[in-house]
């Protein structure tokens, strides 16, 4: 029973990351229908940025999420205005390599800056636990956990109450229909992306402390990331939301009860149900 | 359409020049006089970059020092070094270059297990010497490879020394093992499997792991579970930390953490010290054992690299300064190498090593191999007792 | 002259050529480099039949490659047959896993098409990694290749030349497979589908055959590319034989070569092989150096540790500068400049 609520603690905690850069990449599919195949390298520098700042300048990772989101928003920001839009209206597959691409630039520039080693980020606090009852939960795990919850919530109210996440909102809905009202679909896709980007990036930092850091990284995120969006539906917020929670339970409970080596065989069994039974996922409309 | 074919023509006419006046440039220099060149041209694989970069540095590291050394006793080796990135793949396009191209007399490396047994063969097909330093799956010296050479002792030494070590220490009935899904680390846990049957241990649990996804809180907890008196650990240097943490994490506290060399005993582990104090682990040196000059050869690369020198450094050390003085012997002859290195042997600061044919080996050095524990950030022998320079705090007391 | 005219004509003369070649170059690392090119014509030639013409872009074809490779090494290691007996059987596994993934995948059009694509390749990984009994998992499989005898033939796989003349066997019979494929039924069908798939099924194309044909032959080609891969490397290991980055790979060469044509493969072969090992062997940074850049200088120093590992960066510049400025690939470059010095020509 004990192993069975560890287990189920920490896969929960862990999901909150996946969820993290899942709603990034549904987010981003939902204004622009481009599946973000470097979603998992935005992850990836914002592991790289939090190691940065913390070996440079002694920043602690979870404040570092501060600078790591707006560098990433305007990296995807960029990312989308100069690339990405002028592919909008090409073959998905043509998207979907300029993506794959774009990954292959980043993690590689990357690589070379700083090689490919293995970095491990030690802090204080990278190995402290507390307990509840008798379950044990990783201090620095279940902070991020925190703040990704604090992040989700704040992004439903940004999508939900301000007129920009309205203009997101109706975007995703139709992107036509969204022109004719009058809303300027370029810069919506433009903040989309920056704000797909810094979720990406708000996930690496917090879970640069108890992750390892190499330039490779980010292609597990990439794929643990369209399971989770898939799962959800894609474009949907909460789905992915769900999604990643859901990922990261299987995964913990798999690792738990089976064995750590088919762990992926059961998220990715998972993926292939659903992309099969129920392309449109949990929550998504079918769009298939 | 035609032009397009012509385009095509230029293009790998182009690559054949390119090639051609590559294979040229190196060829010149060993082809003039391939038997009495001045130099004698030795190549090294080693994981430079990648996950194992941290333990590679060591090895490279030591090598450097025997090239320094070889020099001053008047022998001039050249090293044309590879990197394998911790790849088997990368290591073998890197041996082909090494024999094909650049024409080494020998080679040293690679690091780890998988591309070292990956290589042995080629090494045999080419009947090139390969001499490796501490790579450890038994079988790269168990299939009869005549041109292969192993200074290191094997995977089976890692697991029993450290698993007697803590029967010695007090009554352990329980064993679980976690371990890398590689070479290496499915290498060991066999060993300790059989030798667990041997001493009447029962193992609770045998968990495998891919490399990079460190996330080992539900194998971490399922152990927890089955509460064990022992957990012997076979991993590279990012996974042996992450291990540790989440270990910690978990509350786990059986009697001892065994660790199977590689990660455990690297710079990078030993300073995490909220995790790796009191963790045992099996090495195949330390700096103040009373192998002939080892102690003098540690202060020489502390001063050079301001670091701690790890097994991995002197067993990188003494093979090329083994392949130096053997290949200085054989006069650029791979096969005259390859007979001094069967027929030789060499005192030094990993004791006396000898290649020898026994228990199924081939060119196996019989190589004793030790225990040591991290107190205060620092490694310190623990046994066998005739190396032993401190005792071993047992049973683990509890994380700080 | 007339006779040089003719594509035929000039196609014959280069593998002429090229049959040639190991008699004029005598190093093994410049057969290497060949060997390397015709491997990945080969599989760019063999994912163009189902990602080209078909326009089915499987970011999977990886799982092929993995099955032809790993049945025929574990055929040699277990039963001692040989790999080129033992690939005919990874061919025909490949095959039949193909049917199996296009009955389940190619209900699935786009985005979620390549997805599953990934997923299934992915759970082959997976599988390889946990099924020791039969693929020793993450370690691999290394196994050392029996000479081949027929008659009085007796080949040792030892030096590079067998492995060149093999290789060139086989990119050109995937060439030949592509060319008759495009001409064929099948070819226009395929096209027809990538074109509009909904048009192509009211004209009465029967989609789930065609594609499912494509797939096969596809699949079974890339089988045979895997077999010869390990083959030539005497390793295979999960990474390295199912891994995405071959997937993907394969998807680069034709992307890059053009896309959907007969040479553009081959084209994308020899640009990203010379690329990455003139990056690999730094002759790139050699010629930087020739052509003035300091050597000592921090960018010199710079340059010379880092361009070598600079392939992979240099892959992912050509795939973004190609979907961006050139569709078509190099191929559709070249044609693009031929046509119009073509037309600059006729209106002068």
């Amino acid at each position: 029973m004990l192993v069975l609520i560890q287990a189920l603690v920490s896969g929960l905690l862990i999901g909150g990351i996946y969820a993290l850069i899942g709603i990034g990449l549904t987010l981003i599919f939902g204004v622009m229908r481009v599946i973000n195949f470097a979603q998992g390298e935005l992850v990836m520098l914002g592991m790289y940025l939090a190691w940065f700042f913390f070996t440079r300048f002694g920043l602690d990772p979870f404040v570092s999420v501060v600078l790591c989101m707006p560098l990433l928003f305007l990296f995807g920001a960029l990312l989308q205005r100069t690339l990405i839009d002028r592919v909008l209206d090409a073959l998905p597959q043509n998207q979907i390599l300029l993506t794959i691409g774009l990954g292959l630039v980043i993690s590689n520039t990357v690589m070379l800056l700083f090689t490919s080693d293995y970095r491990i980020l030690s802090t204080t606090y990278s190995s402290s636990s507390f307990h509840l009852a008798t379950v044990s939960l990783s201090t620095p795990l279940a902070v991020s956990f925190l703040v990704t919850a604090g992040l989700t919530a704040l992004l439903y109210w940004f999508l939900l109450k301000t007129e920009t996440g309205a203009a997101i909102r109706a975007t995703s809905q139709d992107r036509d229909a969204a022109q004719l009202m009058g809303i300027d679909v370029r810069s919506t896709s433009r903040i989309a992306f920056g704000i797909g980007s810094a979720l990406a990036g708000a996930a690496g930092a917090l879970i640069a402390p108890t992750y390892y850091i190499y330039p490779q990284v980010g292609g597990v995120f990439t794929l643990k990331a369209f399971v989770v969006v898939v799962l959800g539906g894609m474009g949907s917020v909460v789905g992915a939301t769900l999604g990643g929670l859901i990922i990261g339970t299987a995964e913990s409970l798999a690792g738990a009860y089976l064995s750590s080596g088919v762990k992926d065989l059961v998220v990715y069994g998972l993926f292939l149900l659903v992309l099969l039974f129920k392309p449109a996922g949990l929550l998504g409309k079918s769009r298939v | 359409m035609a032009r397009n074919v012509l385009s095509l023509l230029c293009v790998s006419l182009l690559t054949l020049a390119a090639c051609k006046q590559e294979s040229g440039g190196a060829a010149t220099p060993s082809g003039a006089a391939p038997a009495k060149s001045a130099t004698i041209k030795i190549g090294v694989i080693n994981s430079v970059t990648g996950p194992e970069a941290p333990i590679g540095e060591s090895m490279g590291n030591g090598i450097n020092l025997a090239e320094e050394d070889l020099a001053k006793a008047g022998i001039k080796v050249e090293l044309i070094r590879e990197d394998d990135t911790g790849k088997p793949q990368i290591a073998l396009s890197g041996m082909e270059k090494l024999v094909t191209r650049d024409e080494v007399i020998g080679v040293v490396g690679p690091y780890t297990s998988s591309s070292s047994n990956a290589v042995a063969s080629r090494a045999q097909r080419y009947k090139v010497p390969l001499l490796v330093p501490v790579a450890s799956k038994e079988d790269i010296t168990k299939q009869g490879l005549t041109y292969v050479f192993r200074l290191n002792a094997t995977s089976e030494a890692y697991s029993q020394v450290v698993i007697d070590e803590a029967l010695e220490q007090g009554e352990n009935k329980t064993l679980a093992i976690v371990y890398e899904n590689t070479d290496f680390g499915t290498s060991a846990a066999k060993a300790a499997r059989d030798y667990a049957g041997k001493k009447g241990l029962k193992i609770v649990a045998d968990e495998a792991y891919s490399k990079g996804s460190p996330d080992y809180r539900s194998t971490l907890s399922k152990i927890k579970g089955t509460n064990p008196d022992l957990i012997f650990m076979v991993s590279y240097v990012a996974d042996a930390i992450l291990l540790m943490r989440q270990a910690r994490e978990l509350g786990l506290k059986p009697h001892a953490f065994l660790g199977g060399g590689a990660g455990f005993t690297t710079n990078q582990f030993a300073g995490e010290k909220d995790i790796s104090e009191n963790v045992l682990s099996s090495t195949q040196w330390t700096d103040d054992v009373s192998w002939p000059g080892a102690k003098e050869w540690a202060a020489r690369y502390r001063e050079r690299y301001k670091k701690e020198p790890t097994y991995h450094a002197a067993c990188g050390y003494e093979s090329m300064r083994i392949m130096g003085l053997a290949a200085a012997k054989a006069g650029g002859d791979r096969d005259k190498l390859q007979a001094a290195l069967k027929s030789g042997s060499w005192s030094g600061i990993m004791g006396e090593v000898k290649f020898a044919d026994y228990d199924g080996f081939t060119n196996q050095n019989k190589h004793q191999m030790l225990v040591l524990q991290i107190q205060g950030g620092k490694y310190i022998t623990v046994y066998p007792k005739q190396f032993a320079v401190g005792k071993a705090v047992y049973p683990f007391p509890g994380w700080k | 002259m007339r006779l040089f005219r003719s594509r035929q004509a000039w196609l014959g003369l280069l593998l002429i050529a090229c049959a040639l070649l190991p008699a004029l170059i005598k190093s093994p690392y410049a057969l290497h480099l060949f060997i390397l090119v015709f491997l990945t014509v080969m599989l760019g030639e063999s994912w163009n039949i189902i990602g080209g013409f078909g326009g089915q872009y499987s970011v999977g074809h990886a799982a092929y490659f993995g099955i032809g490779a790993y049945t025929s090494m574990i055929l040699l290691r277990d039963h001692q047959i040989p790999p080129w007996f033992g690939v005919w059987a990874g061919m025909a596994i490949a095959v039949a896993v193909a049917l199996v993934i296009g009955a389940i995948c190619f209900r699935l059009r786009g985005p979620y098409f390549v997805l599953a694509s990934i997923a299934v390749a992915e759970i082959m990984r997976n599988g390889a990694l946990n099924w020791k009994g039969l693929t020793n998992g993450a370690e691999g499989i290394l196994a050392e290749v029996p000479p081949f005898v027929l008659g009085p033939l007796h080949i040792d796989f030892v030096g590079k030349v067998p492995y060149f003349y093999l290789g060139l066997i086989l990119a050109v019979m995937s060439i030949v497979a592509n060319a008759l494929v495009r001409v064929s039924k099948l070819g226009y069908y395929l096209q027809a589908v990538r074109e509009d798939q909904d048009a192509a099924h009211s004209l009465g194309i029967p989609i789930a055959l065609t594609k499912n044909t494509g797939l096969a032959i596809s699949a079974a080609l890339t089988a045979l590319g895997g077999g010869f891969y390990a083959l030539y490397t005497g390793f295979i290991d999960p990474a390295g034989v199912l891994g995405i980055d071959v997937s993907i790979q394969l998807v680069l060469v034709c992307i890059i070569g053009g896309i959907g044509t007969v040479a553009g493969p081959i084209l994308g072969a020899v640009v990203l092989v010379v690329l990455s090992e003139a990056l690999r062997s730094n002759l790139l940074a050699s010629a930087l150096f020739a052509v003035g850049v300091p050597q000592g200088s921090a960018i010199g120093q710079f340059l010379k540790t880092n361009l070598a590992q600079a392939h992979v960066l240099v892959y992912g510049i050509l795939v973004v500068v190609t979907v961006l400025f050139m569709p078509d690939g190099f191929l559709g470059f070249f044609r693009a400049i031929v046509s119009r010095r073509k037309r600059a020509e006729a209106n002068s």
